[in-house]
C-alpha cells in the first residue's frame, strides 16, 4: 500500500496538502481554529456542510432580492435607480 | 490456481492438521483456539462442518459463502511453492472491526500462511509479515459490507495503526465522493488534487455569489440592510485577513450605493425617510456621544432625530455637504482605518451623482 502511494509521487502529496490548507483557509471555521492543521476527514466534512450552507444562503438571498424587486416596482423613481445599480 | 481449502486435495488435511497442532501448542485456551479456527475459516473444512457454524455465530458474523458448499471460497491457492505440501494458501478474506477483538486472532492467523504450513513448528509472528503479499484478494464479498468496517486483504498490515489508517482513508474517500456529488463538474476530473482544486474554485465562486447577492440587496434596501452591510464588512475584513487577493472596492461601492440612491431621490419625503433609518443605525453603531454629531439646539433629542434634522437642514444649501457629514458620523461606528477611504469614495460618488 505504501509503495503504491509513494509511486504516485511526492509532488502529488505535497500538492494535495497545499490544496487542503487552501481549502481550510476558505472555510469560516478555519479562522477560529487558527493555523492548526485539522484532520482531512474533518476538513472535508466541514467543506461539505459549508458548501451546503452557501447553497442555502444563495437561495435565500436570491429569494429576498426577487421579493425586493417585486415590491419596489411600484415607486418608480427608486426602482429605476435600483435597476440601474443591479444592471451595472 | 487450485483450490485446496475444502477440496479433496491431499494438501488440505495435512495443512489443517499441522496448523492445528501448531496452534494447539500456541494457545492452550480451547475457546480461543476455536475462535481462531473460526476466524481462519478452517472449520469450513469437512472435518468440522458443524463447529464452523457455531464459531461464526460466536463471532457475530455470518459464515463466508464458501461454508455451505464446502468449496472453500476464501482458500484459493495461488500457485505452488517449493514442495507439494507447501502450496501457498491464501488467507481467508477476513473482516475485522478496528475496535473488535477479532484483531487478535487475525494477527495470529498469519501464522498459518503458506510456509508455516510446511514448517509450522517454528512459525514466528514476524515471519508472517515478511511473507505477506501485496496482491489484493479478488474474492469480493460486497454483500457483507453491512457489518464490516475494515477489510484486511492479504498482505495488508493488521496492527491497530494500520487499521485505523485504513478506516481514516476510507472515510476520506467517502467524503470525497460526497463532495464530488455536491460540486458540479467535479466528476470529470480525476485525482485528488484536481478534485480539491475544483472544490476550492466552487467554494470561492459560491462565496462571491453570496457576497454579490447581499451587496445587491443592501444596495436596493438601504434602510433595512445597513446591518447586513456591516456584517458583510466584517466578513470582508476577515476575508482580507486570509486572502489578500480580494479587493475591497466592490464592498465600498455596496456601501455607497444606498447614499447615492438617496441623493438621487427627488422628493423631500424620500430624503427624510432613509435619513431617519441611518440615524437609527447611528444610534446603535455610533460610539460617539450625541452632542458631537448634533447641533447644540438638538442635543437633548436622540441621535437619530438630530441626524435627520441636520441632513434636512443642510440639504437646502448643499446636499453633498450634508451627506458627507452624515456619512462621517455613520462610518465613525466602523473601524477607524476604513473611515478615510469611505468618506473619500462617498464624496467622489456624491459629486458624480450631483
Amino acid at each position: 500500500m505504501s509503495s503504491r502511494r509513494s509511486s504516485r509521487g511526492a509532488i502529488s502529496d505535497e500538492e494535495v496538502n497545499e490544496l487542503m490548507s487552501k481549502l481550510q483557509s476558505l472555510l469560516p471555521n478555519s479562522r477560529r481554529r487558527g493555523s492548526s492543521q485539522a484532520s482531512t476527514t474533518k476538513l472535508l466534512k466541514e467543506t461539505c456542510s459549508y458548501i451546503k450552507s452557501l447553497h442555502r444562503e444563495v437561495d435565500d438571498l436570491s429569494d429576498r432580492l426577487s421579493d425586493l424587486m417585486s415590491t419596489m416596482d411600484h415607486n418608480s423613481a427608486e426602482a429605476e435607480i435600483i435597476r440601474g445599480i443591479l444592471r451595472s | 490456481m487450485a483450490h485446496c481449502g475444502g477440496g479433496p486435495g491431499p494438501a488440505a488435511p495435512r495443512e489443517a492438521s499441522s496448523v492445528e497442532s501448531h496452534f494447539q501448542g500456541l494457545l492452550d485456551d480451547d475457546d480461543k483456539y476455536r475462535a481462531l479456527c473460526g476466524a481462519f475459516g478452517y472449520l469450513q473444512q469437512q472435518e468440522w462442518p458443524d463447529l464452523s457454524g457455531a464459531c461464526y455465530a460466536a463471532f457475530g458474523a455470518p459464515p463466508p459463502p464458501g461454508t455451505s458448499n464446502g468449496a472453500g471460497n476464501s482458500f484459493s491457492c495461488s500457485g505452488s511453492a517449493s514442495s507439494g505440501g507447501g502450496s501457498t494458501k491464501r488467507k481467508p478474506d477476513a473482516y475485522v472491526d478496528a475496535k473488535d477483538d477479532c484483531k487478535r486472532p487475525r494477527g495470529k492467523q498469519q501464522l498459518c500462511d503458506p510456509d508455516e504450513a510446511g514448517a509450522a513448528a517454528k512459525g514466528r509472528p514476524e515471519k508472517a509479515k515478511a511473507c505477506a503479499r501485496k496482491k489484493p484478494e479478488p474474492a469480493a464479498a460486497g454483500q457483507k459490507t453491512d457489518y464490516i468496517h475494515v477489510r484486511a486483504r492479504r498482505g495488508q498490515a493488521t496492527d491497530s495503526h494500520s487499521l485505523a489508517e485504513r478506516v481514516r482513508r476510507e472515510r476520506i474517500s467517502e467524503r470525497m465522493r460526497y463532495l464530488q456529488e455536491l460540486v458540479p463538474g467535479c466528476d470529470k476530473v480525476t485525482g485528488k488534487a484536481g478534485m480539491l482544486d475544483e472544490i476550492i474554485n466552487y467554494v470561492q465562486s459560491l462565496q462571491k455569489q453570496v457576497e454579490f447577492l447581499s451587496m445587491k440587496i443592501a444596495a436596493s434596501n438601504p434602510v433595512v440592510n445597513f446591518n447586513i452591510v456591516d456584517d458583510l464588512f466584517g466578513g470582508r475584513r476577515m476575508n482580507q485577513a486570509c486572502g489578500p487577493s480580494m479587493t475591497t472596492l466592490p464592498m465600498h461601492q455596496g456601501q455607497l450605493d444606498p447614499s447615492c440612491l438617496q441623493m438621487s431621490s427627488a422628493t423631500m419625503q424620500q430624503m427624510q425617510q432613509p435619513a431617519a433609518g441611518f440615524g437609527q443605525d447611528m444610534l446603535v453603531n455610533n460610539p460617539y456621544p450625541a452632542a458631537q454629531s448634533a447641533p447644540p439646539s438638538a442635543a437633548a433629542t436622540p441621535v437619530s432625530m438630530s441626524a435627520a434634522a441636520s441632513v434636512e437642514s443642510c440639504l437646502d444649501v448643499n446636499g453633498a455637504a450634508a451627506w458627507d457629514i452624515a456619512s462621517q458620523h455613520l462610518f465613525s461606528g466602523f473601524d477607524a482605518q476604513f473611515q478615510p477611504v469611505q468618506s473619500d469614495c462617498l464624496l467622489d460618488n456624491l459629486k458624480m451623482e450631483m
